[in-house]
């Protein structure tokens, strides 16, 4: 049982990203690709945290009547995984912008309809 | 004595600098992105003598390695950001006239963004950032695949973007195994811990790091994208995309397996793959009978399979081969897509059949063309054959017999280049239009001052380092070994203070 909480954050993270994955290969309809884009990103972040958790220690934020020998978990995962989802928060809005333009464009979300250039 | 750090900060400050300036001006605006990134030039232009020297590094925050985020301007990453400050700048300035959809700021600022990315990628010291950089220049090229809201340009910066962030999410992943192995992110402290860690480990974030740079790098089988993102997008666009952006993706995969992860035994595949690439794109380009833009980027997916080939090769004069040959596809595809751009505006269509004796009406353009596509050939008079030479005689003198089929394998596929490319100059030069001025686009002229003069520029370079290799040599011998010492990369950065 130790073993299965040890690893769970690591599972989570993997599986989510083997979803993401499948979903951006496997569907067909252009915004359930890009939800696949969604849970390949959120799969990373649960795979950085997961890096850099520690069991039994809090969040490395120092507050006033906070002891400063606290132990903390590693704050560089936490502080990329940051950057990480402003990046994602910005490719996703682009994605959709431009998933509205293909609509406008071809009036279907489809992509096996999307065709005007050899894929 | 300036900063290198301007080199980065220049162009990230001029990118929101110009939509601001577009407010009041629209024609100041215009002139943000060739002044950023010719200010760029010269600063790196100055810094070079010293570079050679001794490499520099900048440590942000006032921390000492491995404790900041530090940038390590060496022989390799400087010569490579002069080359994207010269290239950006002569794209920028044969966007001015070039680029006329509304709003024009978004499109110079995206270009600026694009160009911040590229010189932070090839300049910064730290994997993290290096990802960050990375996805300011995707980010950036996505958005001007898809500038001018046509339906092939939507449909390319869709695929571009489903694909590159799938490669994007394979490098974070990558990212997150080397901290949770190292416990570090600044590249040259990953580097003195990388013999303490399991070989398997390595091999399995080494892959993920090939796997997630090869899909902005365009290795096959990650190239889908390219063909239909170069092809749609403006050629201005398709030439920094070609120049500077594929290019990216080959520094960090090189940079990867040498200076960080030292794997000698993972050059043979990455020879292996780029020579399959070699071949495929060469084969696909030839195919290409109709559209100019879809068979340029073909050729650049060829080209970068024969520099991926020579990084593999791992002598220095392999690597100095690469370098050699990564510099000259850089000025030559970008004249190639300049020149294309506006043959096809002249032309009125992307096909070939229509621009039959285009060079009667375009003779400067027509000529500029030629020079380009000979040295990517590997015509002798021009840039691309030196090149060439020094990567045939690098895998021949590694005497395995491997790499003496690569060669001869790559020697091949440079035949096939040949056949197309000449394909095209002929068609430009001897056919179509026999009969006189009726036959052939009759009201092409040629491309105006603020197009030719890049055009121009570029050639005379692609003449002048294939005459005087010197120009260039001295530098990327210096970068080529850079590269290939990575004990003198990690004690120049951890003994910076």
């Amino acid at each position: 049982m130790q073993q299965v909480a040890n690893y769970m954050y690591y599972a989570g993270g993997g599986g989510l990203i083997l979803i993401g994955l499948y979903m951006v290969m496997a569907k067909t309809n252009l915004v359930k690709i890009i939800l696949g884009l969604s849970f390949l990103d959120t799969g990373t972040h649960v795979l950085l945290v997961a890096i850099g958790y520690v069991r039994g220690r809090t969040a490395p934020i120092f507050s006033e009547g906070m002891a400063e020998t606290t132990p903390v978990v590693d704050p560089v995962p936490q502080a990329m995984v940051l950057t990480a989802i402003v990046i994602g928060v910005g490719v996703l809005g682009l994605a959709l912008a431009l998933a509205i333009q293909v609509y406008r464009h071809y009036g279907t979300l489809d992509v096996r309809n999307i065709r005007g250039l050899k894929w | 004595m300036v900063s290198p750090s301007l080199l980065v900060a220049i162009p990230l400050a001029s990118a929101f600098a110009a939509p601001l300036v577009g407010l009041g001006s629209k024609k100041l605006a215009k002139c943000i992105p060739p002044l950023a990134l010719a200010a760029n030039l010269v600063i790196g232009l100055l810094l070079l003598p010293r570079v050679l020297e001794k490499a520099i590094v900048v440590s942000i925050g006032g921390f000492p390695p491995p404790f900041c985020i530090n940038l390590m301007v060496g022989p390799l990453g400087l010569s490579l950001a002069i080359l994207i400050s010269l290239v950006g700048l002569l794209i920028s300035i044969y966007a001015t006239g070039y680029i006329k959809t509304e709003p024009t700021e978004k499109y110079h600022a995206l270009f600026l963004l694009l160009a911040t990315g590229a010189l932070g990628i090839v300049l910064t010291g730290d994997i993290f950032n290096l990802f960050v950089f990375f996805e300011i220049l995707c980010v950036a090229s996505y958005g001007l695949t898809a500038y001018e809201k046509d339906r092939a340009g939507t449909e390319a910066a869709m695929k571009y973007l489903i694909q590159g962030t799938v490669g994007s999410t394979f490098i974070l992943v990558a990212i997150g195994f080397l901290y949770g192995l190292f416990g570090t992110l600044n590249m040259a402290d990953i580097a003195t811990k990388v013999p303490s860690a399991e070989p398997l480990h390595l091999f399995l974030i080494l892959a993920f790091f090939v796997v997630g740079f090869g899909v902005e790098a365009a290795i096959f089988p990650l190239n889908a994208w390219l063909p239909d993102a170069h092809s749609s997008a403006p050629s201005s666009v398709s030439a920094i995309l070609s120049a500077i952006a594929i290019k990216t993706g080959v520094y960090a995969i090189a940079r990867i397996t040498y200076t960080l992860m030292n794997a000698q035994g993972f050059l043979i595949f990455i020879s292996l793959i780029g020579i399959i690439t070699l071949v495929v794109g060469e084969i696909a380009a030839y195919r290409q009978k109709d559209d100019i833009k879809r068979m340029l980027a073909y050729s650049s997916i060829g080209q970068i399979g024969l520099i991926v080939f020579a990084i593999g090769i791992g002598t220095s004069l392999g690597v100095f081969g690469a370098l050699f040959q990564l510099v000259n596809h850089a000025l030559a595809k970008c004249l190639l897509f300049l020149a294309a751009g506006y043959m096809i505006y002249r032309a009125g269509s992307k096909k070939l059949s229509d621009m039959q004796g285009l060079a009667r009406r375009m003779p400067l353009t027509a000529v500029a063309f030629t020079v380009a596509a000979f040295s990517l050939v590997g015509l002798p008079p021009f840039a691309g054959f030196m090149s060439k030479l020094s990567i045939v005689s690098a895998a021949l003198k590694t005497g395995r017999s491997a790499y003496v089929a690569f060669a001869a394998i790559a020697l091949a596929a440079t035949v096939v280049e040949g056949g197309y490319f000449f394909r095209v100059v002929q068609g430009l030069y001897f056919r179509g239009g026999s009969k006189g001025e009726s036959v052939g686009p009759t009201k092409a002229k040629e491309a105006p001052a603020a197009a030719l003069i890049p055009i121009l520029v570029l050639a005379a370079l692609v003449i002048a380092i294939g005459v005087y290799p010197q120009l260039v040599t001295n530098v990327l011998d210096h970068a080529a070994k850079e590269l290939l010492d990575r004990g003198a990369y990690i004690t120049n950065v951890l003994e910076a203070l």
